[in-house]
């Protein structure tokens, strides 16, 4: 792996009978980087970042992901990771510091260092009134707000956040992104993937796949000038134009 | 040390969860105070019509013997036949029974039939069974007045019969083993089933998958607190059965805590099976109706396997709530050692690694 490549792919390619769903992409991504992973509804998004993930294996390519293989090492890629889906998916019928608790449990952390990080998400998100409160139960915003923390309760290197604010007023949005831009001064590498396209302006580098493939790979800034575009919107709208899947 | 972690968490939701801790306590109850009453093939009452056309002392006998047997209520002695068909008619009436003026003479000298049993078989098969009953009163009747006669003769047989097992022919008794079976057959089967199932809905399981956790630790973490509850609902079936009928297991306990063991090995991989091949609970609830309906209308708990035609046999073979409620019922009524009923053991245990296999393999190709 090059030196501050976090993430390295050649060729990756997922096929599902005779569909092929993510054909030959090849990307890399920084350590530290916010990497904003665009396209529009059944470009092969979702299947690519499966395969990221540990949780499908590619048809044919290769890659690293926080220096393992993704053919044959997705558990160890699976320790070095965090996640959080579109869908919310934490347990409602547990409490907050419950689902604090389960997680830091699964990923092996110690009884103390589960503890403390408890007490260290609570105070950083300000939910002290809702520690003892069922996760169903508490808004929509918090709940996002708790799964990303939680997605991070391991110190990945890297989190993959799969349309992270879908449903969320703007104003939660943006204080998502505050705490995006707070773990990427510690160093973790985001990956997200967004509908919103004034929020793939806030990632230092974006990918645009189209029919599952890539086909714009670069910093929102040098493709708006690349495209002659105001704003990131017109420019997804330019490459999506050709795509025959829509 | 993980599945600490877990087991609390299932535990954690199992006993929030609005519906299940009540039914871990209804369960036993139903199965043990209620259900052995409601699926119980005994009949009672049966309201019984005499039309009397001997008015004798011996026809009196023959009443009174009938309505002493405890599964007859006489409605009223009816002067004419028409009297007694309008009772029948009007659902008054189960049976009838028409006595012919010369039952003395006939019993004396045993030419003909001296009386007449007529039925209301609206529901079939109390009728079927009343007719068992009063034509067993009038025979055991007859034979003891022709006994009588001939005793001076000597020579004669007598055929009586005994009940091993069961010496009181009580329905209850019967019922309270297999109605265990179905009890830990949804509890450990198909319970875990719809957990799982939920898990994919809310898209939890997700989460869980992309953790380094091992899938069959988690798995095994959800079916662990439903393994603990079927031996609980075990446990507390036999008690509430010695307490308030006075039932033992005439067996080891411990042996049917085996075959428990083994049956739950068996709907372990049906659960799993099931939660593979559906995405939502509706699915789930699907299979499992289907699954549930097929293994208890052909277990034999219900209705003797003995009496289906072959090919209903055969496929009994597949159930393996055939075996279980088999061995349960040996166990437990017959005292039974583990060996004398190791044929039982063996079909759960080849249809325990099928299942399982199968979900094993069904599972790994989804990826």
């Amino acid at each position: 792996m090059e030196s501050g490549h976090i993430i390295e792919i050649r060729g990756l390619t997922k096929k599902f009978g005779t569909f092929t769903a993510v054909d030959h992409i090849s990307f890399e991504v920084g350590k530290g980087e916010i990497f904003g992973f665009l396209g529009a509804n059944g470009a092969g998004k979702t299947t690519a970042m499966k395969i990221l993930c540990g949780l499908s294996k590619p048809t044919s390519g290769e890659g690293k992901v926080a220096g393992f293989s993704i053919n044959g090492e997705q558990e160890k890629i699976k320790r070095h990771i965090g996640y959080m889906s579109q869908k919310f998916s934490l347990y409602a019928d547990l409490k907050v510091w419950e689902n604090i608790r389960l997680f830091g449990g699964i990923y092996g952390l110690k009884r103390k260092v589960i503890a403390e990080r408890t007490d260290a998400i609570i105070q950083s998100l300000g939910m002290q009134d809702w520690k003892d409160s069922l996760v169903g139960s508490i808004p929509q915003g918090w709940k996002q707000k708790l799964a990303f923390s939680i997605a991070m309760i391991h110190e990945p290197q890297i989190v993959f956040l799969d349309e992270p604010t879908g449903g969320v007023d703007p104003e939660t949005r943006r204080k998502f992104w505050e705490m995006i831009y707070e773990a990427s001064d510690r160093g973790i590498t985001i990956f997200v993937t967004t509908h919103y396209m004034d929020e793939a302006e806030y990632c230092d580098r974006v990918s645009i796949m189209v029919d599952g493939q890539i086909v714009a790979v670069d910093s929102p800034k040098v493709l708006k000038e690349k495209y002659a575009a105001e704003n990131m919107d017109v420019v997804f709208r330019t490459l999506a134009r050709g795509s025959i899947r829509q | 040390m993980v599945w600490i972690y877990l087991l609390e968490k299932e535990f954690k939701q199992f006993f929030r969860d609005p519906g299940l801790p009540k039914m871990l306590i209804s369960f036993p109850l139903m199965m043990v105070l209620v259900f052995p009453f409601a699926v119980s093939m005994e009949v009672r009452n049966i309201n019984l019509v005499v039309v009397d056309n001997s008015c004798s002392v011996t026809s009196e006998r023959l009443i009174d013997k009938c309505v002493k047997s405890g599964y007859f209520r006489l409605v009223e002695k009816s002067s004419t036949p028409e009297r007694a068909q309008y009772l029948m008619d009007i659902n008054k009436a189960d049976a009838i029974l028409t006595i012919s003026s010369d039952l003395e003479k006939q019993l004396a000298f045993g030419e003909s039939l001296p009386v007449g049993i007529k039925v209301n078989t609206i529901n079939g098969s109390k009728g079927s069974i009343a007719a068992g009953y009063l034509s067993n009163c009038i025979s055991s009747f007859v034979a003891a007045e022709n006994s009588g006669e001939r005793l001076s003769a000597g020579n004669h047989i007598e055929v009586s019969t005994k009940f091993y097992y069961n010496k009181y022919m009580d329905y209850k008794v019967f019922m309270v083993p297999a109605l265990i079976v179905i009890a830990i057959t949804m509890i450990t089967g198909f319970f875990p089933a719809l957990n799982i199932v939920n898990e994919k809905e809310k898209g939890t399981i997700e989460q869980i998958n992309v953790t380094p956790i091992r899938r069959s630790t988690f798995i095994l973490c959800k079916l662990i607190p439903y393994w603990a509850v079927a031996f609980f609902i075990l446990s507390s079936c036999l008690f509430i059965a010695w307490i308030v009928f006075g039932y033992t297991c005439a067996g080891s306990i411990f042996t049917l805590f085996v075959f428990t063991g083994l049956h739950i090995m068996v709907t372990a991989g049906l659960g799993l099976l099931i939660s593979n091949y559906s995405d939502n609970a509706q699915q789930a609830m699907f299979m499992t109706w289907f699954f549930m309906m097929v293994f208890m209308l052909i277990s034999g708990i219900f209705t003797p396997i003995a009496s289906m035609p072959a090919w209903a046999q055969a496929i009994t073979y597949l159930n393996p709530l055939r075996y279980y409620a088999d061995a349960m019922r040996f166990v437990y009524l017959k005292g039974s050692t583990f060996f004398e009923v190791w044929y039982d053991a063996l079909g759960l245990f080849l249809i325990g690694v099928a299942m399982m296999s199968w979900a094993i393999l069904s599972y790994r190709k989804q990826e």
